[in-house]
């Protein structure tokens, strides 16, 4: 039996409900790509809040704090199959316990910290590689600036990006526009949220604005040590999907 | 903003880059495997405690050179562009670019204009302002010259989060040839304030104080970056860092310093000595080093447009991390008839070939300090050992999926019993299979520049290098 879900994180849940008290799962997909399979029967599963509940505390009480962690991470990831290899990892964590996070040794664990790996890296690369400019309303005159950064990362990581930026900006407010996914994340005064979000171009750059972007790239380009440059270096660290809404690249 | 703003920060960003005495070294591409990240490319970087790479805003405070360093392209004699910061501007610059994400922070160095005491005090003035109108709260990085008084150094360093002395060059007899305005004292003096300062508000950790520079393996957790901080790194939702709150607290990063590679004769033994003194003595967090960029024309330096010296660079970075890291100690890396490191091989290979009776070792017996003696085994990859052991024996694979090197690893260890790396631990086989190994590495990244380098090399042994090192 495949259980489908309909994209959310609770909706996952509940598919590892459906696997502990109804039918054990074969596979976990979300509904809007599944690929029928002729092989094997489909249901899909409605998301139920509470039972999503129950399953979350499971996780937490059963296995570890840290592991609710790690699934959602792993959730959040685009790599297909995603939902399968949780499924997995949760089963054998409810028999492990806490421990199963140090079985490398299984390849279920294995791949589940791999992905968990590519996740955190892109979170902590974004926390560097976004940039902000000082926007305002192109339809307002007058209207307060804000700062937004344009984003397309591979997996979806927009809310990881909270409390690193709330701390940094305190007071100032902000918006980081997943482009890839169509949603954006507002933040002011340390409080957030995620929302749809597409709006991006009515935005304008403020006077300001451009100087000091004209100042940064002056910076970046004077700062190059020509005997030292070593561009394949700059592209493991900076790889060059990322370049498009960097200020220094464009 | 005019146009003025712009014209300065080149100057003065341009200055830095080059100015090795005042800046760290451009790409510090080492050991990055394990915890490098984005690092936006070509600005200065360095590491938090979580291992996340820092970009900083690079620049003097000031070109205007009243000391006459042979080696810096601001020296006095020199014919360059000069310019000043008011702190004013930089403060704000700082900030704009803060908010915009371009940088973590600020690495400020500078020239002597007039005086060290006069321009510290400008230096003091901007970083204060800095903290206090703009409420910054990103790193800051400080460089303090020489011969400073201690009360501004004391001020500025509570509004920095790390204090660098740069110790310039391996040997007091290259200083006072190469730097002879800087004297060794008005080095050592602000370091040692430093240390003293920190250790009074119990906030002294670096590598120094690691323990094992005495004995292996003592207290490995203490310091920045170490063995427990690592390993829990895994949290991934860890973002956030510890060193970097600003707060009120006299240079809660610690200090560092940074010593100029291939501008004077040392070998790396007495590199690798120093920088091992200046951990036992100063306590001090991190010692760069900065291959030396041969812009000017001197009779003491190495002739213009000699290439610097990156890969030497590189492996005694490596040898650093040796130290710091792996409780190596400075004599066993290189001795007495080992003076310099092998350039085409990883000094921790090398010292294991050296000592090859020592292996193979049984990674289900080993102790965590043996476990980081065999060469593809990192810090990481060495608890996970241990902890999985715990539970059940290691297998052979096992050791892939925990981060260990095979192909370095196999010739160092055994596995239940099994040696994996041929018949036997032979040194020559094996060095053979690195080289190999390297060379097609090399072949594919920059060959010649190596080649070049490794020429350079031989005329620094025919000149017979001076058999100084620093006593401090
Ligand atoms: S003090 Fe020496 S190294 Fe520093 S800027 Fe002046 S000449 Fe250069």
């Amino acid at each position: 039996m495949n259980y489908l879900y309909d994209n959310t994180f609770e909706g996952f849940l509940c598919c590892i409900y459906a696997h502990y008290y109804d039918e054990k799962a074969d596979g976990v997909f979300p509904v809007s790509t599944y690929q029928e399979d002729m092989l094997i029967s489909r249901c899909i599963i409605d998301t139920d809040e509470k039972k999503a509940g129950i399953v979350y505390e499971a996780i937490e009480n059963k296995i570890s704090k840290y592991d609710i962690k790690r699934v959602y991470t792993v959730f959040c990831s685009s790599i297909p199959g995603k939902e399968t290899m949780l499924l997995r990892y949760i089963s054998l964590g409810f028999h492990e316990g806490s421990k199963v996070g140090l079985l490398y040794g299984n390849p279920v664990v294995f791949n589940v910290l791999q992905i968990e790996k590519k996740v955190v890296s892109e979170i902590h690369r974004m926390c560097g590689l976004i940039r902000f400019s000082e926007m305002t309303r192109a339809d307002a005159q007058n209207s307060r600036s804000i700062l937004y950064a344009p984003m397309e990362p591979d997996h979806d990581i927009t809310e990881f990006l909270a409390p690193h930026f709330c701390d940094r900006y305190k007071e100032d407010p902000f918006i980081i526009h997943d482009k890839r996914r169509n949603k954006a994340l507002f933040a002011a005064a340390g409080e957030w949220y995620i929302t749809d979000f597409s709006a991006g171009d009515v935005l304008m750059e403020t006077d300001p604005e451009t100087q000091y972007r004209k100042l940064w790239k002056e910076y970046f380009e004077t700062v190059a040590i020509k005997e030292r440059t070593n561009p394949k270096c700059q592209r493991r660290f900076m790889p060059a999907r990322y370049w498009r809404n960097l200020t220094e690249c464009c | 903003m005019d146009g003025v703003i712009f014209e300065k920060l080149k100057i003065l960003s341009d200055s830095a880059k080059y100015d090795v005495s005042c800046a760290t070294s451009g790409v510090d591409r080492t050991n990055v495997g394990r915890i490098g990240n984005a690092c936006a490319a070509g600005i200065c970087h360095s590491w938090t405690a979580d291992g996340r790479c820092v970009s900083l805003l690079k620049v003097l405070f000031t070109n205007k050179c009243v000391y006459d360093c042979k080696y810096c392209v601001n020296r006095r004699s020199a014919d360059v562009s000069r310019a000043s910061f008011e702190p004013q501007e930089l403060a704000a610059l700082t900030m704009e670019f803060y908010r915009r994400n371009y940088i973590e922070g600020l690495f400020l160095s500078s020239a002597v204009e007039v005086s060290p005491d006069e321009t510290a005090e400008r230096i003091y003035r901007c970083l204060n302002m800095l903290r206090e109108e703009y409420q910054f709260a990103g790193y800051i990085h400080a460089k303090i010259i020489p011969g400073v008084s201690p009360e501004i150094i004391h001020r500025i360093g509570m509004v920095a989060d790390r204090l660098s002395v740069n110790i310039e060059l391996p040997s007091q007899e290259s200083l006072s040839r190469l730097a002879p305005q800087k004297k060794s004292g008005g080095i050592f003096r602000p370091m040692r304030q430093i240390e003293q300062t920190l250790a009074e508000q119990k906030t002294l950790k670096g590598a120094g104080n690691m323990g094992h520079f005495a004995h292996l393996g003592a207290n490995i957790a203490a310091g920045d970056g170490s063995l427990t901080e690592m390993t829990s790194s895994q949290n991934p939702i860890a973002v956030k860092e510890t060193g970097r709150k600003y707060a009120e607290r006299f240079a809660p990063g610690g200090q560092s310093t940074q010593m100029i590679i291939g501008a004077s004769p040392e070998n790396d033994r007495q590199i690798i000595k120093t920088s091992e003194s200046l951990y036992t003595t100063f306590k001090l967090k991190r010692v760069y080093f900065s291959a030396y960029i041969a812009i000017s024309e001197a009779p003491e330096l190495p002739a213009r447009f000699t290439p610097p010296q990156l890969k030497r660079e590189h492996r005694l970075y490596q040898a650093d991390w040796l130290l710091r890291f792996y409780g190596f100690r400075a004599d066993e890396i290189l001795d007495e008839r080992h003076p310099f490191l092998d350039t085409d091989l990883d000094p921790k290979i090398g010292w294991a070939l050296r000592n090859i009776e020592l292996f193979p070792i049984e990674v289900n017996k080993a102790s965590l300090e043996e476990l980081l003696r065999i060469p593809g085994v990192g810090t990481v990859s060495a608890m996970r050992i241990i902890r999985q052991r715990r539970i059940s024996a290691v297998k052979y694979d096992d050791l892939k999926k925990m981060g260990v090197v095979l192909k370095r690893a196999r010739f160092f260890f055994t596995c239940m019993g099994r040696y994996y790396g041929g018949k036997e631990p032979d040194p020559v086989y094996i060095k053979g299979i690195m080289l190999d190994a390297e060379g097609i590495r090399d072949n594919l990244t920059d060959k010649k520049s190596w080649q070049q380098i490794s020429i350079f090399d031989n005329h620094l042994v025919e000149n017979k290098a001076a058999n100084n090192e620093l006593s401090i």
